[in-house]
Formats: structure tokens, sequence, C-alpha cells
């Protein structure tokens, strides 16, 4: 059976870069896109290809710098890692998503009425 | 292509064959991996664009004026149209900045030229200059410690007759030797006055300006040592000054200014001004404090004549500048009316940039769907605006700079006469920079506007995802634009009619004699130096030898070939005559009949004071009496000759001889004059001005030329241009008395040229303002419509299908237009009526019955309303026949 794919939640797809980043370290973009898919267990797909303009959001806003590297099989491309920047605005997002699903998690947790 | 899009296309490259890479290891073979990759990875081309506007600035980039110019070459119409209202507006603009600087911010162009300063007494209790200050001049020259070079200067025009017998006068300051080192004169050959020369026995020296070597001396390059006659005088040569050289003001020759004359008693002695420059270490401060101590102790210790008087210190270029709180004002609302007028036309040029952001809408929604933020937008349209506009200044300052070189400069010699030679009118940085913010004020009103009222709700109507059809709209701020507008163009044909009228009345001037064959010498005589110390015998014995002087000129002119008759007179047929108000003798008789106050009927004469032999000399029969005869020009004989505009207008046709006749002044505590008795009555010589309009009643004095406040020698010359015996006269003149001088000679129907010019040019400013309001109007009615129609379309084409008479949807597209049309033609309207009310035509007498709209100006004016609204109607027709004739079908389908 298909897995039940869904598409990245509207304005997420920063949020999972930073994480991915902060968890797996430099990465490009071909391999960044296939970690966040690997890592939501092929459940999210994802247009490859918006992840540049978030990539280069990301940048403009200085939480993750670029490089050009070279990949395992050899290519030119370009690494991203995230910055100081970068880390403190992953914590404060991850707190605020914490708080945002444990306000939403209470709502689903109200005792049905008999 | 760009380094950031090469790298962007590197990335995808790599990206995609990571991918076919990863696709093949899990066993599929290379095309279908390739196919798997590129549908992972979505849209290429959108994910390119995207990043592409996302690298924009956020502000301007150069791609923004790349597509500006891009712009104008696709828009060629707007281009024209608009930057050719643009640069008018900058023109004007410019112009306004560039004069009012003279006024309000004049500087010397000297070194050190903000440290000279001048020096005057105020009069506080009758709020005026005190200008008899040489008292005051010594005794701060002997004590002032901040302030140096303190010198010392007055007018002293006068005839220079050089060694060929030719006398003109010269514009002479006798001044303070201390000026020449203040404002930088060095001699280009000899030297320049001295303190010496001021000594008492000192020879006779004076220094000439490069105009007057180069004039009157022809360049000689041994003009120093040369003796020259200045009037009575005779002076030496001893210097000649480098060309530019004018201070105090703009002078041509400058004499010793004698410590003689110093000696003056408190508030007494010749009218001076005084310069000089702020010490090493002070400023304007400091210097007015010690000032005002010097006054304190004076007004204690002359209390009869510094009681009242205030020494000021100013800069010395502020002698011509306006500072009176009265005159900032009106310079402020100048400067409002120039901005009025830049944001009126560039919020028309504002309506055409609208119409075409409106038609690029489409492509506009799409970059907002791609992430591009309202800012950017209106950032990109204000770029736009800004490259039409800088295309503008440039015209606009080399447009500028001509007009104030051909036109500026004769205007204010026009009013002002000799120009103080720091004034300049070439094109300054202050000017330019003023020129840069107008630029950008043009820019914002034209651009921005119409950009914030484009992208406004522009989410909304991508949600909508239909290319806005219905959604974009003209507002209440472009009906107020176009409605401005109309009014305008409305207005400003009535100015030139009425700048029109009054060219013709001049140009048609009927002097009432044969003006073109007569010469008019305006004559003054020196001043004698005693300053206003006269006795009544002095008095007299001066004016006796004045008037064998003018006797003698007379006789010689006259004797002169092809000159038939020489006489005098106070102004010349077609200046600029005195009104007076009067009374006549018989109405207090005809006021007991009367409610005491009744405004009485027509009482001012224009007040013409004449030679005996005026009338003779002009061939103007006399109609009824007699002439003057010679008893006549006594001091003391009460008699007068009117015309026959007095006849009518003031004594309603009654028979003029025997008539009492006398001026009153409102207010005057000396009361009314003698009575005087007319004596004879002479045809019009129209003495009115001729650009004023109105009932003119010539009342003629007869006097001798010796007791004219002005003396107009006029000659009557026949056989060729009068002009001829010019020469003759002035040796004559310098022959009888080397101090006449004979300070205009000109052509009697000549005399109001200059006024004629400088109506013309008026006339010319006011046709290109009206001819620029006008095609701007017709840009931006055709605008909307084409816009509004287009918007309709779809409307229109249901409209018909439906079977919709023609007329009614007619009527429908063209009720806004026609009623913003028909705003703006009321609102001309009205400006014209309240003008025409508020100032009559004429400041004199007859504005009275002259003021006010006449018939055929009203239907000029009506008429061609009704052409403009005929031309904008036509703007409107065409796009209205292709939406009338699109077929309903397609018409439908145009969303």
């Amino acid at each position: 059976m298909v897995p039940d794919k869904s598409d990245v939640l509207y304005g997420s797809l920063g949020m999972l870069v930073l994480q991915t980043l902060a968890a797996l370290g430099p990465l490009h973009g071909y391999r960044l896109a296939r970690r966040i898919e690997q890592i939501s267990d092929n459940q999210l797909t994802l247009n490859q290809g918006t992840l540049y303009p978030a990539l280069l959001k990301l940048e403009q806003m200085e939480w993750i710098a670029a490089k050009w590297g070279e990949s395992e099989s050899g290519r030119r491309v370009k690494v991203y890692s995230l910055t100081k920047a970068g880390r403190r605005q992953l914590e404060q997002q991850e707190s605020r998503w914490h708080r945002t699903t444990g306000i939403i998690d209470r709502f689903f947790k109200i005792p049905k009425e008999a | 292509m760009s380094k950031a899009d090469r790298d962007l296309d590197t990335e995808i490259a790599a990206h995609l064959a990571e991918a076919v890479d990863d696709y093949v290891a899990r066993g599929l073979d290379p095309e279908a991996a390739r196919l798997a990759a590129l549908r992972d990875f979505g849209g290429i081309t959108q994910v390119k664009q995207v990043h592409r506007e996302m690298r924009r600035p956020l502000f301007m980039s150069w791609l923004d004026f790349k597509l500006g110019g891009r712009m104008l070459v696709k828009f060629p119409g707007l281009t024209i149209v608009g930057g050719l209202a643009m640069a008018f507006a900058i023109t004007v603009g410019i112009v306004i900045f560039q004069f009012a600087g003279l006024f309000l911010y004049p500087s010397l162009p000297l070194a050190n030229g903000d440290r000279i300063v001048q020096l005057s007494l105020r009069d506080v209790a009758g709020n005026q200059q005190e200008p008899k200050a040489l008292y005051d001049f010594v005794s701060w020259r002997d004590s002032l410690r901040t302030i140096d070079n303190l010198g010392a200067w007055r007018d002293s025009t006068r005839n220079l007759i050089v060694a060929d017998g030719d006398a003109r006068p010269a514009f002479v300051a006798e001044m303070s030797s201390s000026g020449f080192a203040i404002a930088d004169g060095q001699p280009l050959m000899g030297r320049v006055l001295t303190p010496a020369d001021e000594q008492p026995g000192a020879p006779a020296v004076a220094v000439i300006g490069h105009d007057v070597w180069q004039t009157r001396f022809g360049s000689d390059p041994n003009a120093i040592g040369r003796t020259v006659q200045l009037g009575d005088e005779h002076a030496t040569i001893v210097g000649v000054m480098r060309k530019g050289f004018a201070f105090p003001v703009s002078h041509e020759m400058w004499v010793p200014m004698k410590t003689a004359l110093l000696d003056q008693a408190p508030r007494s002695g010749p009218a001076i001004m005084i310069f000089g420059t702020l010490a090493e270490g002070h400023t304007f401060e400091t210097a007015q404090a010690e000032l005002t101590t010097h006054g304190r102790r004076a007004a204690q210790e002359q209390k009869s004549t510094h009681e009242h008087i205030e020494p000021r210190v100013s800069a010395y270029a502020d002698m011509m500048s306006m500072d009176s709180p009265d005159d900032m004002t009106f310079m402020l609302l100048i400067y409002f009316f120039v901005g009025m007028l830049v944001v009126l036309i560039c919020g028309n040029v504002g309506l055409l940039l609208f119409a075409r952001a409106a038609s690029r809408e489409s492509d506009l929604i799409v970059r907002t769907a791609l992430g591009a933020s309202r800012g950017r937008i209106v950032s990109q349209l204000f770029a736009e605006a800004l490259v039409l506009g800088g295309l503008a200044a440039i015209i606009g300052m080399v447009v500028a700079q001509l007009f104030l070189r051909n036109w500026g400069l004769p205007f204010l010699e026009t009013n002002y006469g000799n120009l103080p030679f720091w004034w300049d009118l070439s094109l300054t940085p202050a000017t330019v920079a003023a020129a840069i913010l107008l630029t950008v004020l043009a820019a914002t009103v034209a651009g921005v506007m119409p950009a914030l009222k484009i992208t406004r709700g522009m989410g909304d109507r991508l949600k909508q995802t239909t290319a806005g059809a219905g959604g974009l709209r003209f507002g209440g701020v472009w009906t107020v634009v176009i409605v401005a507008q109309v009014a305008v163009t409305v207005v400003f044909p009535f100015v030139v009619w009425f700048e029109n009228t009054q060219l013709g009345r001049m140009q048609d001037f009927n002097p009432g004699f044969v003006a073109n064959q007569f010469l008019a010498v305006q004559m003054e005589r020196d001043v004698p130096p005693e300053g206003d110390a006269k006795s009544d015998a002095a008095t007299l014995e001066r004016n006796r030898r004045v008037a064998a002087t003018f006797g003698e000129l007379r006789n010689r002119v006259a004797e002169l070939p092809g000159v038939v008759g020489v006489t005098f007179a106070e102004t010349l047929p077609g200046g600029e005559y005195p009104e007076r108000r009067i009374e006549l003798g018989y109405d207090n008789a005809e006021a007991a009949g009367r409610a005491p106050e009744a405004p009485a009927s027509f009482r001012f004469a224009t007040v013409a004071e004449t030679d005996t032999s005026y009338f003779d000399v002009l061939d103007a029969p006399i109609v009824a009496g007699r002439a003057f005869n010679a008893a006549d020009a006594e001091p003391g004989a009460q008699v007068a000759i009117v015309d026959d505009g007095f006849v009518e207008h003031v004594l309603q046709g009654r028979n003029p001889i025997g008539q009492q006749v006398r001026f009153v002044r409102r207010g005057d505590p000396a009361g009314p004059s003698e009575w005087y008795s007319v004596v004879g009555l002479v045809g019009n010589l129209d003495v009115g001005a001729p650009y004023r309009k109105g009932p003119f009643a010539g009342f003629y004095l007869s006097g001798t030329p010796d007791r004219f406040d002005e003396v107009q020698m006029m000659i009557h010359v026949r056989g060729g241009d009068p002009m001829t015996v010019a020469p003759q006269v002035r040796g004559l003149a310098a022959a009888i008395d080397p101090s006449l001088r004979l300070v205009k000679i000109q052509r009697v129907h000549e005399i109001n040229d200059g006024m004629l010019w400088v109506i013309r040019l008026w006339m010319s400013i006011t046709l290109v303002m009206s001819s620029v309001a006008l095609l701007l109007s017709l840009a931006g009615i055709y605008a909307v419509m084409a816009f509004v129609v287009a918007r309709r379309t779809r409307e229109i084409g249901v409209r018909v299908a439906l079977g919709g008479s023609r007329r009614r949807i007619l009527m429908t597209i063209f009720r806004r237009p026609l009623m913003q049309m028909g705003l703006g033609v009321l609102a001309g309207m009205s400006i014209i009526v309240a003008a025409t009310i508020m100032f009559p035509y004429s400041d004199g007498p007859g504005a009275h019955e002259a003021g006010g709209l006449t018939a055929a100006a009203v239907m000029m004016q009506t008429g061609y309303a009704a052409l403009m609204l005929g031309v904008c109607m036509l703007a409107c027709v065409v796009p209205t026949r292709r939406a009338l004739n699109i077929e309903p079908t397609v018409a439908l389908r145009t969303e």
C-alpha cells in the first residue's frame, strides 16, 4: 500500500531545513531534500525545487550559510550549514511549535460527553 | 545571465544528476531515472523565476531603471507627453527658484563675501531708514572694533565727457578707498584710489571700469593720465579696473569721497551707504552688540537727533534682498504655487503612468504571485517614473538655463535697471539640488501614487485568479486630478486673452500726434554737492541758471537741420501720468441737491505738466478757448487746458471754458489746492497709460522745465529717423552745460517697448503653460477613457448581446468623463469670475467702470469651453467605437 503522503506543511519547510542541518550537519541541496523525505519515513513529499527559494530565504536571513564544495560523487555542489543565528532561531521555533501543538493537543483530549 | 543565475543552474543540474544516480542505483534505467528526477524536482523555470524575484533587492535595482528605460521606448506617446509636461514643471520650478534665490539668499561672489557687511541707521519712530549717516560714519570709523575697512559711498551719476566732446552719463560711485580692498579690486592698469586722494587739496582723480575703458576710451593703452570732464569738474584717470569689478553695486567709475564732506552735523548732509568687513574673530552678533551699545550712547548724548535711531549691521548682499515678513510670505506663496504646479502636472503624468501600469496588471500580479512584495512593485514603478523624471530634469535644466540667459537677465534689467554685480542667473549647485528634489517629488507623485493604487488589494485579485477584470478602478483622486486640470486649462487661455488685450491696447495706442517723428530726451542735472542746505536766494539763482540752460538748449536744438520744433514735458505721451482727485467749482452747488455722502460722479484728472509750446509743437489744435501763453508758465498762474476726455467724463458735456477745478487729497491737512480756471480745450492726446483701460480726463498745466520733477525734451524731426539728431543734441548739451546729463534718448513711439516686451514674454509663458495643460488634459482623458472602456469590454459586449441600445451604452460610458469635464469647466469659470471681481483691469480710477467681463470675453470663453469639451469627447470616441464593435461572443471570452 502506498504510504499516505502529506505535502510539507505550509510555512514549516524552513524549520525542517534548520532542524535537519542541526541534526545531520552540512548538506547539499539534493541530500537535504532526500533526508527530509527519509526522516518523515517518506510520508512527506516535497517538490524538491521549492527547497531552493527556501534555502535562499534562510541564507538571506543569515540562519544558514552556503559555500561551494563537492558531493560524494564528486559533483560541484553548494553545501549548506547552520549558523549560530540559525541555531538560536531553531530553538525559538521549536519551543513555539511545542507550545502550539500542546495547546491543540489539549483540545483533542477533551473527554467526550457520555 | 547573472552570476547568481549561473550558480543556480549549476546547483539544479547537480541536484538532478544526484537524483538520477540514486534512481539508477535503485534499479531504474537511465531514461526513467531522468524523468523521475525531473518529476520530483517540479517546475524548473518557476523555481528559477521565484529565486530571481527573491534575489532582487528590497528597494530599487539597476534592473528597474533599465526596465524604466525600455518602457520609455515602448510607450513613446506617453514618454513625449509625460516627459514634456514634467520637463515644463521642472523648468518653471528652476526658474522661480533661481529668481527667488537672488532676493532670498543673495551672496557676494567675492572672497570673504559673507563677511562683508552693510551698516545703516534705522529711525524706529518713523520706521524708515535714515540715510544721512555721515556723522555716525565718522564716529564709528574711529571707534568700532568689530568691523574693519569701514567705508562709505554714494551714487554720483554724472556726465562723463571725454576728449572728443562726447558726453554720456556714467554711473559713478563717490567711495572711500577701502571699498577697493574689500571687493578684491585689482586695477588692470594704474592704481586704485588711496586715502591720500581723499585729502583736501589732493588733485581730482578718477578710476574707470573696464567697460567704460573699452567703450568710451576705445581700450586706449594710454588712458592713464588722461584728463576727463565729469559734469562741471575735471579729473585725471589714475586707474582702469579689471573686468567685472562693479563694487559697490553696478558702478562703472569711481571718485574719492573727500574728507571735507565728512564734517557734518548729526543726521544732516547727503545720503550715504556704509560698508565694512567683520573683524577677525567677530560675528554679526558681536558687531551688532557693539553697534547697539554705540547707538544707546548716541541716543543719550544727542537726544534731539538720535533718540529713536538704531544702528544696524546686515550682510552686504541683503541690500537688495527681501527680509520683511510680508515679502517672505510672498515668496513662500510662490514656492507653494510652484509645488502645486508640479504636483498638478505630475498628478496628470501619474494618471498616464497608472493607465500604463494597468495595462501591465497581469504581469504585476504574476510577480506578486512569485513573491514580490508590494513595496518591491511600488519601488519598481517609482524607478520607472524616476527614469522619465530624470530625462525631464535634464531637459528642464537646459531649457531653464537658456531661458534665464536669454530672457531672465533682460527681464530683470527692464524691471530694475542696472543689476548689482552679485546678481548672476547661471544655475547654482543649490538650484541643481532643488531640481533633483523636484524630480524626486515629480517621480513620487507620478510613480508612487499610481503604484500604490494599482497594488492595493493585489493579493485578493491574485486569489480570484482573474487578471483583475473590474477589480481595478479609477478612484476619487483621479477625478480630482482631472477636474483640477480641466479647470486650469480653462483659466489659462483667459490669462492669455487678458494679456493679449493689454498688448493690443498698447500696440494700437494712438497718441494723437505723429509720435514716430519725435525724439524724447530725458535730462537730469547733477545735484549740487551742498546737499540740502540751500537758501531761497540760492534756489532762485540756481533755477534761473537752469531755466537759462534749457532755454539755450531749446534754441540751439531748434536750429539743427530737420528739426521743426522743440518742447518740454514732465511725462511723455504714453508714459505714466499721475492721477489726482479733483473737485469742480459747481460741486458744492450740486451737492446741495444730493445726500451729503452720496458719491460724486467721476472726479479724477490725469495731470500733465507741459511747456507752453507743447500743443503747438505736437500740432494738436486748440478746439476752444485759447492756448497757453508765456504768462501762464509763471508760478501762481492758475490756468489749465483740458481735453475731450475731461469734458466727456468729468464735465459730462458742459462747456469747459471758465470752469473752476482744484486738487483735493483725502486726509491732507494742507487742504485742497488753489482753484484753477480752464482756459482752453484740446483734442485727446491720450494721456492715459496705454496698457490701462478706462476713461481718462486730461488736465494740462503749464510750467517751465526747470520746475519739472522729470524733464523730457521732445524734438520734432521731419524727414527720416529722429534718432539721427541724437549725437548733435548730446554735443550741444555738453557744450552748454557739462553737468546736464542726457539720461535716456529714445524715439517717442518706442517708449513702451520695454513694457511690451515683458507682456509678450508673459504671454509666451502663459501660452506654453496652456498648451502643456491642454495636451495633458487630452492625454489624461484619453488614457482614462481607453482604460475604462477596456475594463468594461465584457459588460459592453453583454449589453450589446442583450440588445441594449447603443445610445444608452454610450451614455453610461460618457457619464463620468462628462461630469468631470463639466465640473472642471465650472471650477475654471468660477476662478475667472472671482478673479475679475477681485482684480479689475486697472488700478486707476477707471476701474469701477471698466472692470468685469465684457460680453465678448464671456462668449469667447464659453466657446472655448465647448471646444475643449468637444475635443475631449473626441478622445473618447476611438476606444468607445472599438468597444461597441466587438462581437458579443469575443467580449464574453475576455476573462
